[in-house]
């Protein structure tokens, strides 16, 4: 697939920045107990779905870094993503109801903790963006299809820049709206069970 | 429908002292518009603070941050308000401090050249600098009140008066940096608060 690379990052830059402001608006207030509340065994919490983005940030935010710091050769016009970028990049998308398309087991290093501390997570999620919003930006001076950044689970692979920041923001996306998504469910419940 | 940036300007400046038409006209000629997206650095440590900034929208914060990852928020900024760091812009010194945006942000800013020009011709846009100046200074002594005297829990309440909507406009981190206290005890004081 081809992609304009200005737009690309300046669409993905506003996705995160939607993101942030969900987070700072509605999430920083919302009570403790429906952040860790699970609606069911086995589904996570909307504190699980952000520690489990936290897990992928601590890598992949230095990763890219890394590659914008060897970027040599100026912007190019178009992005052209790599196959096995795209795959990964399609793996994580959702449909129009923001359900995810292809259900996946996440892998053993990025499974969150039964257990979590209530406000570090949140705290760290929106850090995350912060810093990734400022990776976006600086992009926009490097080459997407000459910087490669290692995949966390398989470093001997490496994707373009261009397809980390798509898969990853589509990941992102993909967890944010299970967390929302449990957050409603964890709402319902509570109205249904207060007694004011 | 929030108001033309330079008729806020204007409301705000005139709040301070009342200037005449013609003294107005020149004032208000002066001021660019300017818009940063969010955690960009205005101006860095070291630097001389070349701009006075009006905000229009969105929050910023001035901060200090040294070598030894020490980091003090000293004052957060939201429209209707100045920001930039006021002692190195006055006395065009370099400055301790770093103005960096919290959120996208826009503002209108002159340069201390333009302003500087003005106060020199016009006694009264002096006037105006030295009471606005003022009050900034009765500010700072009464934070410095607040920092060694007050409870963290008063710190909050203090700020929650004075900026009632902070809670939901940046991230929590800030304002546990501006108040002194870590994130885990910032949320015990969020719910113990908010209550």
């Amino acid at each position: 697939m081809r992609y304009t690379s200005t737009e690309l990052l300046n669409k993905l830059y506003a996705q995160t920045e939607k993101h942030i402001d969900k987070a700072i608006s509605v999430w920083q207030t919302t009570p403790g107990a429906i952040f860790n509340h699970s609606a069911a065994a086995g589904k996570w919490s909307a504190a699980q779905c952000l520690e489990h983005l936290n897990s992928y940030s601590r890598y992949y935010l230095p990763a890219i870094e890394k590659a914008l710091q060897a970027a040599q050769k100026p912007p190019a016009g178009i992005f052209k993503s790599g196959w096995l970028g795209n795959y990964f990049f399609q793996l994580m998308l959702t449909d129009s109801a923001g359900n995810a398309r292809k259900k996946m087991k996440s892998p053993k290093d990025h499974r969150p903790p039964d257990t979590l501390n209530g406000v570090g997570g949140l705290t760290e999620f929106i850090s995350q963006l912060e810093k990734l919003g400022t990776l976006l930006t600086l992009a926009q001076q490097v080459n997407l299809n000459e910087l490669k950044v290692p995949v966390s689970i398989a470093p001997f692979i490496k994707l373009k820049l261009g397809d980390t920041f798509l898969f990853y923001t589509a990941h992102i996306q993909r967890h944010v709206l299970q967390a929302d998504r449990a957050l409603q469910a964890a709402g319902a419940i509570n109205k249904q069970s207060a007694t004011f | 429908m929030s108001a033309d940036p330079i008729v806020q300007l204007k409301q705000l400046l005139f709040f301070i002292h009342s200037l005449e038409e013609n003294e107005w006209d020149e004032l208000a000629a002066i001021w660019q518009p300017f818009t940063a997206k969010r955690k960009t650095i205005l101006t860095h440590a070291g630097e001389t603070e070349k701009y006075l900034y009006f905000v229009t929208d969105g929050v910023q914060r001035v901060f200090y941050h040294d070598e030894y990852d020490r980091e003090a928020t000293i004052a957060f900024s939201y429209p209707p308000s100045f920001t930039g760091v006021a002692d190195s812009f006055l006395m065009q010194t370099a400055s301790r401090c770093f103005v960096e945006t919290l959120t996208p942000s826009s503002f209108l800013r002159t340069t201390y050249a333009q302003l500087d020009e003005l106060m020199h011709e016009y006694h009264n846009i002096e006037h105006l600098i030295r009471l606005a100046t003022n009050t900034a200074f009765a500010g700072v002594l009464e934070r410095m009140i607040e920092i060694q005297c007050y409870s963290a829990e008063e710190k909050f309440r203090t700020l929650l008066k004075r900026s009632p909507h902070i809670l939901n406009l940046i991230p929590h981190k800030y304002i546990a940096n501006y108040m002194g206290v870590d994130a885990t005890n910032f949320s015990k004081l969020l719910a113990k608060v908010r209550i």
